[in-house]
């Protein structure tokens, strides 16, 4: 093979086994394809090869001592009438349809399936006759990280392993820079209490060496004595004044900002929140991201206050009294360090021991939010099924484990904290002793031990104090982290830099080969292709399952798809804008939801500057007028969480209503009507049929009644359109439109499913 | 092959709205063409390429396995349950349980040599039955999840399953390792 070759499809055979295949028959040079596996057809480790020649598939292994050849599996190309993967628990296999029986050619675990996922399709339109180009655009995966090719949760995620965390701080500071200024006049006054803070111990020093102790050299006269201690006194009282003002000022300042960086960091979460793909939802649980938003930004708040009156405070005092004790007398200053080693051992200890069980009470926390969502959304049912008793259970355990852990945690670092405050009193209790001695034997001045002990107690509160930092910061770090993750996820719908522009025209759909997937290992769309013209209507039926709302989702790119294109008017979906597409694309999710407010709200929901006029028209095409006006509030009528107090299909009207009034080129009903009854539905097809003359309609239903008046139908079945056609084409096919109709007029019927095979003009 | 009996299979076949219970007297498992397992079915048909599933791989290891008979894409059919594995000739549920070790690829943990905890991931060094293998996982709640009353099933980052059937089983230390980084 020449040209450039893939490194996971074009895979060397290793020299022995080479020569063994070359022996067998094996044109190794001339496949095409060959790649390898990790595990055998008995589901146990073995590096087994795969390789496609022009008209043959074989698997090859090395052989084991019994002799068997290393040619493992060899099929024609002409017996083997279709290709697939299957997913298995751990792994997976890709399986042949030889002589009407799916065969297991080869066996991977799932660290192999992506290899596998990409050669089954290669194979798939090898069997077709075509033959694939393999290179290395093959290599490329879109759901690793490109750095370092960890598997990331869902393609756009942010690989984990990759980002800088080093970088966490030097963002949160520049969070700050609109608050630069005060800021800085925050840190000048923290700078200068703790300057002031340092006074009153020297004065003290002098009152009790120069003015109180009588009898000691230097001292002052009486008389002059009792104006300094006066004096003294007053400065004291005037020094403790000054700090406080201080402390009012830089306590203001500091809530000032705190709350203000807390407040832009939630809009800046919860504004990229809304930004992020659909499937990030699917992936996180609502009430885990609410903590999230709410609990971890609070976090920055903390951030401020720490540095005014927390940690950073306090270590500029440790730095600070610790130069004092030092000037004061440096061979009393080493003695209170002595203790220093143990602490830093104790604070390890903490890192490693302590500090993991943090882990359990947050992780309790947000569990606990999660079992508090879960089931005061779905209060319904467990209403419905007289579950309230065990949900009880259920919200007193998570519960309960919130009150252990936290108790597990609390329990050690009241231990902890204790043993490490006796610590420190060790290196006090030093002073007291050699400090005295040398007190008694006048190497040192009373007031000079009375200050350097004024000074330790200062040394030691916030060392101690300390200790906690890291226990701080972690928790900071870690939620300032989560935080940060949700900002640094790219929306998995990326936007275009440049969008280009719709043309107000037609409202034409295309899909071209669209392949797309939830999850990584299985297609839900397959290799889907059909056309829309302008103003057309078109019809989906299927089972349910099938895939319906899922193409919808790709047409409205609430996902991407994984291969093909979809073109609306000719252009590309994703080279769009966002805005404009949403614009352009009104749909009727299958589950209407409405938001707490008023119906007349939630109708204007997608269009804030419609007239009452429009909303009259709107309310009355989806036939919701009549039971807005029956409540005595009419459309100012409050609705609940989720529209709580509307029947189901009242909650389908009022969507519908929505999408009408939003006015967009191209009308998606998602089972738009599936809850209403046949005669309301009747009405709404009628006045659909007039709002929706001239625009393209795509119409999902299960109620084949629902779609006599489309002007094709596609038939979905397990992610492929199998028919497509208008009503008597499809009929007349006997397919599985036909079949489904069957099944429909044999339940029932009502004479719309009988007008089925009559309508239309 | 020619032993496919003809008939539609929409035609004949298991009744999809019940549940057939599979006994030694109505069926027979054997092996086919190319390796692949068969069930044949009294008064039925034949059914090749089909495999095998836990109906409660948790709860009853043994029992109710599911053979399922794969006609197409999309369009797998369960041929019927086993309610007892043991109720079969050795043979024939050899076979099954090859079917299943297939299609279940796990590792069962008996060791645990290290465990360790970086940003977010948990990197594991164990001793399994399938020998010995370092892995790591995502440290997230869905990335170990409960066996059982005392087990956890852990999935590393490539999505490979990892058991640990019974926490007790491990020794303390390794216990107190695991638990202190995966504690949920
Ligand atoms: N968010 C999701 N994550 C993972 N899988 C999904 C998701 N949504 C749908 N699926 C799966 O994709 C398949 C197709 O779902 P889809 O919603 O398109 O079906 P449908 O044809 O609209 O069915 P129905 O008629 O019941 O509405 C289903 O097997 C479903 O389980
Ligand atoms: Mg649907």
């Amino acid at each position: 093979m020449s040209g450039p070759r893939s490194v996971l499809l074009n895979m060397p055979l290793p020299a022995e086994l080479a020569h063994l295949a070359a022996k067998e028959g094996v044109e190794v040079d001339r496949a095409w394809l060959t790649t390898a596996t990790d595990l055998n057809l008995a589901g146990s480790y073995e590096r087994v090869f795969l390789l496609a020649e022009t008209d043959r598939l074989v698997t090859l292994a090395l052989p084991d001592k019994s002799g068997r050849p290393a040619t493992r599996i060899c099929l024609a190309r002409q017996s083997i009438s279709e290709i697939r993967t299957r997913q298995g628990v751990g792994g997976g296999f890709l399986d042949a349809l030889v002589d009407g029986i799916y065969v297991e050619v080869v066996a991977y675990s799932n660290a192999r399936a992506d290899v596998f996922h990409k050669t089954a399709a290669k194979l798939k339109s090898w069997l077709r006759g075509i033959q694939p180009d393999v290179g290395p655009e093959d290599d490329a995966d879109p759901r690793r990280c490109p750095k370092c090719g960890m598997m990331l949760e869902f393609k756009g995620d942010l690989c984990k392993r990759c980002i800088n965390r080093g970088a966490v701080f030097v963002r949160v500071l520049r969070m700050m820079r609109p608050y630069t200024g005060k800021a800085v006049v925050m840190m000048a006054l923290v700078l200068a209490g703790i300057g002031l803070s340092l006074i009153p111990q020297q004065m003290i020093r002098v009152l009790i060496d120069q003015v109180l102790a009588p009898g000691q050299a230097g001292n002052l006269p009486p008389a002059n004595a009792t104006t300094w201690l006066l004096a003294l006194v007053a400065a004291l009282l005037g020094i403790h004044v000054v700090m406080a003002g201080i402390h009012m000022i830089m306590g203001r300042l500091a809530s000032f900002v705190g709350t203000q960086i807390t407040f832009d960091m939630r809009s800046r979460v919860f504004g990229h929140l809304t930004r992020l793909g659909v499937d990030y939802y699917d992936r996180y649980n609502v009430g885990q991201l609410m903590s999230r938003v709410a609990g971890d930004t609070e976090q920055m708040k903390g951030f401020v206050h720490q540095m005014t009156s927390g940690f950073m405070a306090q270590m500029i005092t440790v730095v600070a009294v610790g130069a004092v004790l030092f000037s004061l007398n440096w061979k009393l200053a080493m003695i209170t360090l002595l203790p220093a080693p143990l602490v830093v051992t104790a604070a390890i200890f903490f890192w490693k021991r302590i500090y993991p069980r943090y882990f359990r009470v947050w992780d309790a926390n947000s569990k606990l939010h999660g079992t508090l969502n879960t089931i005061l959304s779905g209060i319904r049912v467990v209403k419905a099924f007289g579950q309230e008793h065990r949900e009880q259970n259920r919200f007193a355990r998570s519960s309960g484990y919130v009150r252990d852990s936290f108790r597990g945690v609390e329990y050690t670092v009241t231990l902890f904290n204790p043993s490490i405050g006796v610590l420190f009193q060790l290196g006090g209790i030093l002073v007291w002793f050699v400090g005295g001695q040398w007190v008694l034997a006048h190497d040192l001045t009373l007031g000079k031990l009375m200050a350097f002990l004024g000074y330790l107690g200062m040394f030691y509160h916030p060392l101690g104090q300390l200790t906690q930092l890291t226990n701080w910061l972690t928790q900071f770090l870690t939620a300032t982290q989560r935080t940060f993750e949700i900002l640094d996820t790219n929306p998995q719908i990326a936007e275009q830099d440049q969008p280009r522009p719709l043309l107000e025209k037609g409202g034409s759909i295309r899909f071209e080969n669209v392949t797309f997937g939830y999850s990584r290992h299985e297609p839900v769309i397959k290799n889907v292709s059909f056309e829309v013209a302008p103003g057309e209507h078109i019809g989906i039926v299927g089972k349910s399952g099938c895939g319906k709302t899922t193409l919808i989702n790709l047409l409205a790119r609430f996902y991407d798809v994984d291969e093909g294109r979809i073109l609306v008017d000719g252009i590309d979906v994703r080279e769009l804008q966002l805005q404009q597409l949403r614009a352009y694309v009104g749909v009727v999710l299958q589950e209407p939801f409405l938001f707490r407010g008023t119906i007349y709200n939630n109708l204007t929901y997608g269009q804030r500057d419609a007239t009452p006029e429009q909303v009259l028209s709107a309310a009355k095409a989806a036939n919701a007028h009549e039971f807005i006006i029956r409540h005595p509030l009419g459309y100012d009528t409050y609705i609940g969480e989720r529209g709580a107090g509307l029947s189901g299909g009242e909650r389908q009207r009022i969507s519908i209503a929505r999408a009408l009034l939003y006015d967009p080129k191209i009308l998606i009903l998602d089972e738009a009507t599936s809850n209403v009854d046949t005669e309301s539905e009747q009405l709404i097809q009628e006045a659909l049929e007039r709002v929706t003359a001239g625009r393209t309609t795509i119409a999902i239903a299960h109620r084949l009644s629902t779609l006599k008046n489309s002007d094709r139908i596609l038939v979905v079945d397990n992610g492929q359109i199998v028919e497509h056609g208008t009503h008597e084409q499809l009929l007349g096919q006997k397919g599985l439109y036909y079949k489904l109709v069957k099944i429909q007029t044999e339940l029932s019927r009502e004479p719309s499913v009988d007008a089925l095979s009559n309508r239309k003009p | 092959m020619t032993d496919e009996p003809t008939q539609p299979e929409s035609e004949s076949g298991p009744d999809p709205t019940r549940v057939r219970y599979l006994t030694p007297d109505s069926c027979r498992i054997h092996l086919g063409t190319h390796g692949a397992l068969h069930v044949t079915v009294r008064d039925e048909r034949i059914y090749g390429g089909v495999y095998a599933a836990y109906a409660f791989p948790v709860a009853y290891g043994d029992q109710f396995i599911s053979l399922l008979h794969s006609a197409g894409e999309g369009k797998d059919v369960e041929i019927g349950l086993i309610r007892n594995l043991s109720d079969f000739p050795p043979q024939q549920a050899d076979l099954v349980r090859q079917a299943l070790a297939r299609r279940y690829f796990i590792h069962t943990i008996t060791r645990i040599h290290e465990i360790g905890w970086k940003y977010g991931f948990v990197s594991l060094d164990v001793e399994t039955d399938k020998g010995r293998v370092q892995f790591m996982m995502r440290w997230k709640s869905d990335r170990a999840v409960d066996y059982g009353r005392r087990g956890k099933v852990l999935i590393d980052v490539d999505e490979n399953r990892y058991l640990i059937p019974n926490l007790d089983a491990l020794s303390p230390g390794e216990r107190a390792d695991f638990t202190r980084i995966i504690y949920w």
